[in-house]
This record gives structure tokens, sequence and C-alpha cells, in this order.
């Protein structure tokens, strides 16, 4: 007997391997039906290691799906929904052309309804999950929440889009969560830090809706995901309301509904004007704060010092961001943009109000004395307060991303705007070389200390000869009020530390003099450091060595750079001085 | 009974049982018998005539019924059990006028009929609107989220039971709405390691700083060159190769080439008779048989041959022992080769896990960064002008993560049909047809 001969492509790749068309075959769907089943259940298709052979010899290039996948979906239930869509589309397509009213109400008041809680669990277990990939979700509901009512797109879907993604900034208003932003061309960036996970979106800039080409995007898909993702935001934004105490779909203590509104308004509708105005505070079920501040253990920091260092001066920034606007109160004028200015604003505890009449929930008026900060984008106004700084909106966002309050001068009415860098940067930056100039604009503690450096070499220059420039002084003068205050803020600290250190001792006792030797401790720093360098996996050792090679280079350019500019800034210093005598 | 030796002439019949004993009836009986028994079977085989025994056979030998037409035929006859209801003779019924008698159902009056069955309607219409108020209440509307998904104990106690197997578990879940399936890990895995938002380039900022700005126009100068310079090379190597000529004229220079060896052909037409043996220069092969002699010489060659080689293999062995180091030398080098290729293959394979993998036949296409020229910067929040479209970038992000494979959206133009209603079918028919009569009528 000779042995049964192996078919081919029953083991193996090309076993392992299904091509769309065989998916659709056994799974007994349209392409259109079989797309959304994909999609929602987060199905991709895959690329083989070898192509011939998983295409079970066929040449070109098919999609491919895993067999093992196509038979995990052969198992969902929401394939019977899709196989009752298809008819009940054509009974409503038949009655319909029937005209046959009476029925066609019928079907579509009974109309099948896909149930995808279970989905979002499934392909979510964990909650942390759901958050990690939450940029897109966010991002595509914002885009949508702008659209207007359009062919493959449910009727309802951007209103619901629009009111989760409300909900959601909500969320993040009440936890503080904002941590960065950025306006680019394409819209708003925005960064916040829930549960540890940072989640990125995108916001599109308020424009008015453009249409798609059709050969550009295909919007079916696109709005096959918004389907999900629907869903996904909703169990998101519950979980976090109930993390935060808040009732769930929100509720306003300080807002109620008074007797002549409502009659003119439905009350759903009255609500979810107040959620998008984003200005007033939420109910919450208690008042228990559920998350305390963790303070940072000190368990491990024989192991690397500086890095728990780093994450304590870095938590510290960011209790002092999350009060950033706290006490300040500003107004907005027409023509700046609403929303995100206000999102920003209340997310770091400022006040925030705006023209009566152009939407609802303004708290107060222009004319309240209180206001500390006008933002206006407009070069001049005809009527201005002497109590309030006037201020262009890119100070709001410039402030967020330095962590800090900013000095309004080079942001007032009119002003040439300083330019809106972003935060995303990488950190190789580090390993670059900067100028001061553009350092100044990430750090204002940097700019301070270079005008004092300026300052120093004007009064040289002054003590030489005593002519200066009126205009330039006055410039200063405007910038050293503003600094003054933090200056003498600074100060006492210092001088607080100070005190604590001269403590009285309580008794002394002759001992012997330990000499320190003071290059001892770095020596064996060194020593220790380049035995630990010896404990790098061979495996791992060349990419070190490149590694440290590629760093020192860059420092001996950054080393050469300033360099450079050092003696430039000395020899326009001395040209300067020339000039001056001369004159 | 043997008593009875004599036989009486006369026998009274008086007694019932006397009756019994004497009168003879077997002929009656016999012939009842035998009426029955032709009631039962037919007639006897005797009376019959030839046409009525015999039939020829026209079923054919191959049943012209498909087993699918058997099985229907099948199905329209009467069950198997209930063949003991049915009569297993041919006598008619004794009693001709046999009375029907009525069921419960129909023996009902039809005052009481109706009312109960709208009676019964009535019930089955309740139950069946209570039925439906529950599922419309539990039917959740879309945006409407009242539970914590990620918090809820849908847990069935046998999911943790280390000792029940499978298909314990399996039996105990069914129904319970907990799904039976799990997911492999390999579909919670993200398809791509690059970001879902990439982190925008601080030129794109809507007021860059003029390095940065810079800098992102470099970038898309750069791609922009190269796609030119890509392009300039497939038209070198493509439409530049040829030149362009009109129709008339390729028509003239295909008639040309074609009649080219036309006049060679018919000149040397005659000479090719000629020589027709003469096809080849080398001459014809001769299927030459080896002597014996000469097979045996040639094996002896072989034999030589190998014995030669062997000997100079041997000898080469003795040799290599003195060049060991040179050896080593060649496999260390052969090694370092190849850790080379192994070092170089680990960095494709990362870089290869940043581009998107091929997963259909259409590439990519992707527009690069978005950038704003200077001029159209206006450096504040009022003049900002938009750049690029989000639902395009998304849907080319997806793509690059491998979650969308990339297609070209195939959107056939539908031919323009033109749509008029027959004259006939017009609803104002007065104005069409009844004004067309009236045309011929004058």
């Amino acid at each position: 007997m000779v042995a049964k001969r192996k078919k081919k492509y029953t083991v193996g790749e090309g076993a392992q391997f299904m091509t769309r068309k065989a998916a659709l075959k056994k799974l007994q769907l349209s392409l259109n039906d079989f797309r959304r089943l994909c999609i929602l259940k987060g199905i991709y298709p895959r690329e083989p290691r070898n192509r011939k052979r998983a295409q079970k010899g066929h040449t070109g290039i098919k999609t491919l799906y895993y067999v093992k996948d196509i038979q995990f979906l052969l198992h969902e239930p929401i394939i019977w929904k899709l196989r009752d869509y298809k008819i009940f589309n054509r009974k409503v397509g038949r009655a319909k052309a029937l005209k046959d009213f009476e029925n066609l109400r019928r079907y579509l008041n009974n109309h099948p309804t896909l149930k995808l809680d279970n989905i979002v669990k499934e392909r979510y277990p964990t909650f942390v999950d759901a958050l990690r990939d939450l940029d897109d979700c966010l991002t595509l509901c914002f885009l949508f929440s702008t659209f207007p009512s359009l062919p493959h797109i449910p009727r309802d879907q951007s209103a619901l889009c629009r009111r989760l993604t409300m909900e959601f900034l909500h969320a993040v208003i009440e936890a503080k969560a904002l941590r960065k932003v950025f306006i680019s061309i394409k819209g708003y960036y925005y960064q916040a830090e829930i549960k540890g996970e940072m989640v990125t979106w995108i916001v599109p800039h308020h424009f008015s809706f453009e249409p798609q080409q059709k050969s550009e995007v295909d919007f079916k898909i696109m709005s096959t995901f918004v389907e999900f993702y629907i869903v996904m935001l909703g169990f998101i934004n519950f979980r976090l309301y109930h993390g935060l105490n808040l009732y769930y779909p929100p509720k306003f203590s300080s807002v109620s509904i008074s007797e002549t509104e409502k009659s003119l308004v439905d009350e759903e509708i009255f609500v979810s004007e107040r959620v998008c105005a984003l200005n007033f505070p939420l109910s919450k079920t208690s008042e228990v704060a559920e998350e305390e501040e963790i303070e940072i253990d000190n368990f491990n920091s024989e192991e690397n010092p500086e890095k728990i260092e780093e994450a304590k001066r870095e938590a510290e920034k960011i209790k002092k961001l999350k009060t950033l606007f706290k006490g300040l109160k500003f107004y907005l004028n027409r023509e700046v943009p609403r929303e995100p200015l206000v999102f920003i604003i209340r997310c770091f505890g400022g006040e925030v109000s705006w023209d009566k009449t152009l939407f609802v929930g303004a708290t107060f008026d222009e004319n309240d004395e209180s206001i500390t900060h006008h933002i206006v984008d407009r070069p001049s106004m005809p009527k201005q307060y002497i109590s309030r700084y006037y201020i262009q909106p890119q100070w709001v966002f410039d402030c967020v991303n330095a962590r800090d309050l900013l000095p309004v001068s080079k942001y007032f009415m009119g002003e040439v705007l300083p330019p809106h860098l972003s935060p995303f940067i990488d950190k190789e930056r580090d390993q670059q070389y900067i100028p001061p100039e553009e350092r100044a604009l990430y750090d204002p503690s940097i700019l301070e200390q270079q005008y004092n450096k300026d300052a120093e070499m004007e009064e040289e220059g002054k003590e030489d000869d005593s002519e200066d420039d009126n205009g330039e002084e006055e410039d200063e003068d405007v910038e050293e009020d503003k600094q003054d205050s933090t200056m003498e803020e600074v100060e006492a600290e210092v001088i607080e530390d100070n005190t604590n250190k001269k403590k009285p001792k309580l008794s002394v006792t002759t001992g012997e003099v330990y000499k320190e030797v003071p290059w001892k401790k770095d020596q064996q720093d060194r020593q220790a450091f380049k035995l630990r360098e010896k404990l790098v996996k061979n495996k791992h050792k060349k990419l070190y060595k490149s590694m440290m090679e590629g760093r020192k280079e860059r420092a001996k350019e950054i080393w050469l750079l300033r360099k450079k500019r050092r003696l430039h800034d000395e020899k326009q210093a001395e040209e300067k001085k020339t000039k001056k005598k001369q004159k | 009974m043997a008593v009875t030796g004599v036989k009486r002439k006369r026998v009274s019949k008086k007694t019932k049982q006397s009756w019994r004993k004497y009168t003879k009836i077997n002929d009656i009986e016999d012939f009842l018998d035998e009426q029955r028994d032709e009631e039962r079977l037919g007639a006897p085989l005797e009376v019959l005539s030839n046409e009525e025994l015999f039939v020829v056979d026209s079923t054919p030998q191959t049943s012209l019924l498909s087993s699918k037409e058997k099985r229907k035929l099948r199905a329209t006859r009467p069950l198997k059990c209930f063949a003991a209801l049915q009569p297993h003779t041919k006598v008619p019924d004794p009693i001709k006028k046999r009375n029907r008698v009525k069921t419960s159902e129909e023996r009902k009056s039809s005052f009481v009929k109706p009312n109960e069955n709208l009676k019964l309607k009535k019930m089955t219409a309740l139950a069946e609107r209570r039925l439906d108020e529950i599922k419309r209440e539990q039917k959740q509307t879309r945006g409407e989220y009242t539970k914590d998904i990620w918090n809820s104990n849908n847990v069935h106690p046998i999911q943790k039971d280390p000792w029940a197997n499978t298909t314990t578990k399996i039996h105990n879940l069914r129904n319970t709405g907990i799904s039976i399936k799990n997911v492999t890990n390999d579909l919670k895995l993200k398809k791509s390691i690059l970001p879902a938002i990439d982190i925008p380039h601080p030129g794109m900022s809507y007021n860059p700083s003029f390095k940065d700005h810079q800098e992102l126009l470099q970038i898309v100068a750069k791609e922009e060159m190269k796609t030119i310079k890509e392009e300039k090379h497939l038209q070198r190597v493509t439409r530049d190769m040829f030149r362009k000529i009109t129709q008339d004229k390729k028509e003239d220079e295909w008639l040309i080439e074609m009649s080219q060896e036309l006049d060679n052909k018919i000149s040397t037409e005659t000479s090719d008779t000629e020589d027709l043996d003469k096809i080849s220069i080398n001459p014809p092969a001769k299927n030459k048989k080896k002597t014996l002699k000469q097979r045996r010489k040639q094996k002896e060659q072989l034999e030589l041959e190998k014995q030669r080689k062997l000997v100079k293999l041997e000898k080469k062995k003795v040799g290599d022992i003195q060049r060991l180091k040179g050896i080593k030398m060649n496999i260390e080098k052969v090694e370092n080769k190849q850790q080379k290729l192994r070092e170089l293959r680990k960095i494709k394979a990362e870089k290869k896990k940043k581009e998107p993998k091929v997963l259909s036949a259409m590439k990519i296409d992707d527009p690069g960064l978005d950038f704003q020229l200077g001029e159209n910067i206006s450096g504040n929040l009022r003049g900002l002008q938009k750049e690029g479209n989000l639902l395009s970038d998304r849907f080319i992000s997806m793509q690059k993560r491998n979650i969308l494979q990339a297609s070209r959206r195939a959107h056939k133009k539908k031919a323009k049909v033109k749509k008029y209603t027959k004259s006939g079918h017009k609803e104002n028919w007065e104005a069409t047809v009844a004004r067309k009569n009236k045309l011929i009528q004058k």
C-alpha cells in the first residue's frame, strides 16, 4: 500500500489564511455587511510571511484574513442581526414600492438594532484598555459632531456625537485632567491624563462643513467606526462620571428651569444646551473626594534617585497646573472661539463668561469690574476698562503649555504675537543646541535671567557714557513690573529655607574631623559607573557604545555652538560699546 | 357416534338440537364461504379472463422519477402508522347508512362558538400586549447608557471553577448571555506600533516660529522632490522611450516593414526548392552501437578515474591538516559575514514594524504632512486658515496602522436614463388622449 498522497496547502501557512472572498462565502454575508462586522469586532486583514503560499499558489495581492479570525466571527450573534437587516430592507423597499404605508410604518417602528455593549466589553476587557484606544474614538466623534445629516449616516448620529463629546469634556474639566494644548492649522490638539493614560485628541476648527469627495474617503466605513465609538464613549463617560461622583446623564444643581422658560423650551434641550455651554459645575452625588492626591513613595530611591526626583518635580508642576487660573475671571469677546477657551479656562479653575446673546450659559456681563482678563482677537476696542488686561487668546494656550502664568505684555491686544510653540516635542530635543531666544519661549525663567544679564550689560554700557534709549526702557519697565511679584515670592521662599537650615544643635561633642577628599567621591562614582557599563549584555554592547558615542558627539556640538554664540555675543557687546563711545 | 349404524330415513327436526344435528347446510356454508372469499379477495382465477389476469408491464426498469420526486411522492402517501386504521377487506360496510358522530367541538351551538373565539382572541391579545410592553421597556434606545460594563459582575460561578471541564462549562453557560467563546490574545493586541494621533510637527502651529516653519517646509519640499524625481524616472523609462507619430504614419511604416522581406522571398523562392535535401550542414546522426570491447574499456577508464579522485582527496586531507589555520580563518570569515547579515536583518525588521503592512493590491495614497506657506499664516486666531482634512487624515492614519486596507473606491458612473411616462398613462388624460381623439375626429 502506498501512503495517501498529501494535499497541498492543508497544513501551514496555506491553511492559516483565507481570502476575503472565501470569508464572505463562509459567513454568507455581503461585502458591506462583512466590512461592518469586521470593524465592529475589530478584525483586520493580515499580511502573510509568504504571500504565495498563503494564497494557495495564486500570485498577485489579495486581502487575507486569518481562518481563526473568521471562525471567531462565525460565533457572533450580530451576524443574525445583519441578516435581519437584509430582510428588513427588503420588506421596507417592497412596502414603499407598493405604497403600503401602514405596513411600512409598522416595519420602521420595530427595525432591528445592533447591541454593541458586549462587543465593547469583549474588545476592551478593562477600562484602561478602552482608555488606551480613546484617541481615535474622540477625534472621530468630535469630527462627526460637526457634520450635518448626510447620506450613509444615521440621522441622530451627529447630535449624539455632540452630546457625548461635550459630556466627556465635562468629565475632563471635573477631573482637571488636561495637560497640553496646541493650536495647529488642522485643529486643536488636546492631551489629557486620565487614570494615568495619556489621551490625545484633535478637535476641528470651527468652520462650516465642507463636503468630502467620494474618491478620497469611504464615508460608510468611517461612519461604521463612529457607530462603534459612540457606544464605547458612552460607557467610558458613564464610568468616568461615576468615578468623579457625578450623576451620569449630567445634572446641574445651580441651574433650574424657570416657569416662563418651561413653557418655551423642551427640558431635554434646555439641559443639553447647558451641557454644551461647559460653564456650569455638575451636581455631585456625594461631596467626598474619591481620589486623593497620591504621594510618591520613597521605596527604591537607592536605585535611581534622579528619576524619582524628576517624577516628584513633575507631580509638583502638575499640581500647580491644576489651579493655574484659579481666582482669575475671564471674559470672551464675540470673535473669540468660545468652546476651546471655555474648556481650557474651566479645566484650570478659572471663571469665564461671554456675551449673553452669543450662547446660553453666560454668568456675568462685560461691565463686571472683577474681570481680570478680557480675551480679544481684534486690533482695538472702543471702550476699555482699566481694571483688566486685554489679551489675545494665545495667552491662555501658552500659559497652559508653560504651566505658569506668562507675562501678559507680549499678548496685549493688537500686539504681534510670539510664536505658538508645540508642547508635543520629542525627548531627544535636550541633545540639540537650542539658542537662548528659543529656550526662553519654553521657559520664562530663562527669559528673566537673560533679561537681567542684558540689563547688567546695559548698565555697564551706561556707566561708560550716560546715554540711553527711552523707548527701550519703557518696555523693560513693564516687564519688570510683571516679574517683580514673582521674584519677591521666590526670594521669600529662599529666606525661609535658610532659617530652617540654621537650627541650633542640641549638644556639642568633640569628634574627629573627617577629612573628605573632594575628588574621592567622584572617582568612586566613576568607577561604579564603569563597572555597571561592563555589566551591559554582549547583545546590547554595540548599541550601547554607539548610543554613548552619539550622545558625546551631540554634547560636543552643543558645546561648540554655545561657545560660538558666547564669542559672538561678546564681540557684539564690545562693538556696541565702541559705537557708543564713538558717539 | 359409531353407535349410529343405521341411517334413518326420516328424522325429526323438532328441537333446535336435532335441527342442528340433522340438517345439512354444508353446501350453503361452502357457498357462503366462497362468496366471502370472493368478496375479500376478488373473483377466483378460473373465472377471470386473460386480460384481467395478465397485464403488460409498462413501468420502466429504471425509474423515471428522481430521488427528490420519489421522496415527494412518498410524502403525499398516508403514514405507515395509520395503516391499522385502514379497512383490510374489500367487504363493503353492511350498514349502508351509518350515522356520523360529531365531535364535541362540532356539537357546540352556533351561539356559543363565536363568543368563545372572541374570548380566546382577547386573552391572547392581552398576553401579547404585555409581552410587547416588556420587550419595549427592555429595548435600549440609542445613546442611553445605564450600566458600567466594566464593573458588572456578570460572571457565572462555573467560569471560575477549576474542576469543571469545558463541556460542563459550555453546558452551564448556554443561554445565560455570557459568551462561551473567549477572545484570543492576538485580537487584543494593537496592530501597529504607530500612535493613533501623530505628534504634530511644531511648524504646523497656527503661528509657528520661523525655524520650525522652515523645517517643516524643508521636509515637505524634500518629499515633493522625491516624488517628482520618481515621476521623471518613470516617464524617462516609459513614455520617453518611444516617439510619437500619427496613426497614418504608423500604418505606412507598418506596411513598409511588413513588405520588406517579400521581395527577397520571391527572388529566393526558386533557389530554395533546389537544395531541399541540404537543410542542415551537419550530417544526419547515426545510431552507432559500441562493441563489447569498447564498453569494457570505458568501464575501466571510469574506475580508474574514480580511484584517482580518491587518492587526490586523501592527499588533500593530509594537506588540510597543515592548512588548519587557514580553514579556521575561513570559517570565521563566513561566520562574521553571517553575523553582520543577521544584524542587518534585525534592523530591517525593526524598520518594517513602523511601515504599513501590505494588505491589499492598492497603495496608500498618503498626502504627507499638512503645511501652510508663509503668506497664508495670519499669526492670530481670527485670521486662521484651515489646512488639511481631518476625516481623510483619520482614514489614512487607519490605513497606516493596518486597521483598514488601502482601497480605491470603485464608483461607477451610472448612465443617465431619461424617464418619461407613456402618454396613455398620464393622469391628465383629457389633455393628452382626449385631445388626440379630438384631433382625429376633426
